[in-house]
């Protein structure tokens, strides 16, 4: 056992008749802990005491990073670590089995899998309290740790003896509270290496939500393509003489039948680099009333030094919203420019039919706040994982990649 | 709270899509009313709205 005094500094042997000194203060250089060595608190039911606080650090390309960790002892000799990083806070014991790692270097341990973030060499840096072991400012051990957020995993290897402990996150503000500490905890800074995502809870029922979504999408359209009329109620073929008087033409009447849904004039020409422009106009022949509409038709290709190329289609489709049943006609005038060939077309017109675009634009629609949580998701594990041994996207603030131990 | 936003939203363009389907709702064209009978007789004599000289250059 050894005893950290905090006071004047000398790291005594507890064990040893005499108080052996086995290190002074002048070897350290002196941090404050954040909770104070005697505190109290009750941890997920169980009452302990702060014991000893330790700093360890470990040096990642000249850079060091430096972490607390603090001795819980309680009053039936149970041992908890709390350990300390930029304001994120682990709870960890002992574990009780021996995880196995396997050759994916992920480690297994009560059913959960750990993926592997980080191996160092951890030194101890400063010391105060009291530790059930000898522990002096110096002592180095590696350090690996392995994660399932918001439970890690970490051994400690020394030339003696592995050890194994299994943490979890604690909330600052809990842990203030439960050893009735004043003021606020330290800041958190980034994000901690198994601090639990906000948004993943947010996400995966989002995403659920979404497959429900997508699927009563698919019903909703099935049901109408299943169930619209889809009929054809008129086809007419044409010629247009560009030049020639009497372009407009009128079409046979035809009958719209059930309930107002839209009607669908489909447009087919013969038109080879060149436009002709359609006006049409649906006119009801009962009421006088007539829904107006311009379409373009243009096709144009070629061959150039990229290869060859086409613009446009020689085909057209328009949508007539909310047609009320009825009988009408067409009214078509086709125009262009200049005195061109004879331009062949037919026009057909079909009543109720169910628009594939809706599906797809609702769809696109539900999927854009998924893919925001997604990619902000993906933004918080990205910078959980960047001060591991595998960044997902590169390192930021630590140089280095590589996957050796 | 983000769930059940998404609960709304979900709803609300599902029933958007089975509306559209049933109504055949389009972006609107132009309705024009006391389209007079001789039409029939006499198609030049209608003025479409749409009508008039175009300039397309869009070929390359």
């Amino acid at each position: 056992v050894v005893v950290a005094c905090s006071a004047c500094g000398a790291v005594l042997d507890a064990q040893d008749a005499d108080h052996r000194l086995i290190a002074r203060e002048a070897e350290q250089r002196r941090v404050e802990p954040a909770i104070p060595l005697g505190a109290r608190g009750r941890l997920k039911g169980e009452p302990f005491e702060v014991l000893g606080f330790l700093v360890r650090e470990i040096t990642v390309d000249g850079d060091p990073y430096a972490w607390g960790e603090y001795l819980l002892g309680g009053p039936e000799g149970q041992v908890r670590w709390l350990t300390e990083y930029q304001g994120h806070w682990i709870l960890a014991r002992a574990t009780t089995g021996l995880p196995e790692v396997g050759r994916d270097r992920a480690a297994r341990y009560l059913d959960i899998r750990f993926r592997h973030f980080q191996t160092a060499e951890a030194q101890v840096r400063y010391v105060i309290g009291e530790f059930p072991w000898q522990v002096r400012v110096g002592e180095r051990a590696w350090v690996s740790d392995f994660v399932a957020p918001p439970h890690i995993l970490s051994c400690e290897r020394t030339a003696d003896e592995t050890t194994w402990s299994i943490g979890e996150h604690v909330d600052g503000e809990r842990l203030w509270k439960a050893f009735g500490l004043p003021g606020s905890p330290p800041v958190r800074v980034g994000v901690g290496v198994v601090q639990p995502s906000p948004l993943a809870p947010h996400l995966s029922r989002v995403l659920w939500l979404l497959a429900g979504f997508a699927a009563a999408a698919v019903l909703v359209h099935l049901a109408f393509v299943l169930l619209s009329q889809q009929r054809t109620v008129y086809e007419g073929r044409f010629v247009y003489r560009p030049g020639a008087p009497g372009a407009a033409v009128v079409t046979d009447s035809f009958v719209l039948e059930g309930r107002r849904s839209n009607v669908v004039i489909e447009t087919r020409t013969d038109v080879s680099n060149a436009w002709v422009y359609f006006n049409f106009a649906l006119i009801d022949e009962a009421g006088g009333r007539a829904l107006d509409f311009g379409r373009e038709v243009s096709y144009y290709f070629g061959r150039n030094g990229d290869g060859a190329w086409q613009e446009g289609a020689p085909e057209d489709r328009a949508w007539l919203p909310a047609v009320p049943a009825g009988r009408y006609y067409l009214l078509i005038e086709p125009e262009t420019v200049g005195a061109g060939n004879p331009v062949t077309y037919t026009v057909r017109v079909r009543r109720d039919v169910p628009r594939p675009l809706y599906f797809w634009f609702v769809l696109g629609i539900l999927v854009v706040p998924p893919a925001v949580l997604g990619y902000r998701q993906l933004r918080f594990e990205h910078q959980r994982w960047l001060e591991s041994d595998h960044p997902m996207l590169g390192r930021g603030g630590r140089g280095g990649d590589d996957d050796e131990d | 709270m983000r769930t059940s936003a998404y609960t709304v939203l979900g709803l609300l363009v599902l029933s958007a899509l089975t509306w559209a389907h049933f109504t055949g709702w389009a972006p609107g064209v132009d309705e024009v009313k006391n389209v007079p009978t001789s039409v029939r007789e006499s198609p030049g004599s209608y003025r479409a709205i749409y009508r008039g000289p175009r300039s397309y250059t869009g070929a390359k």
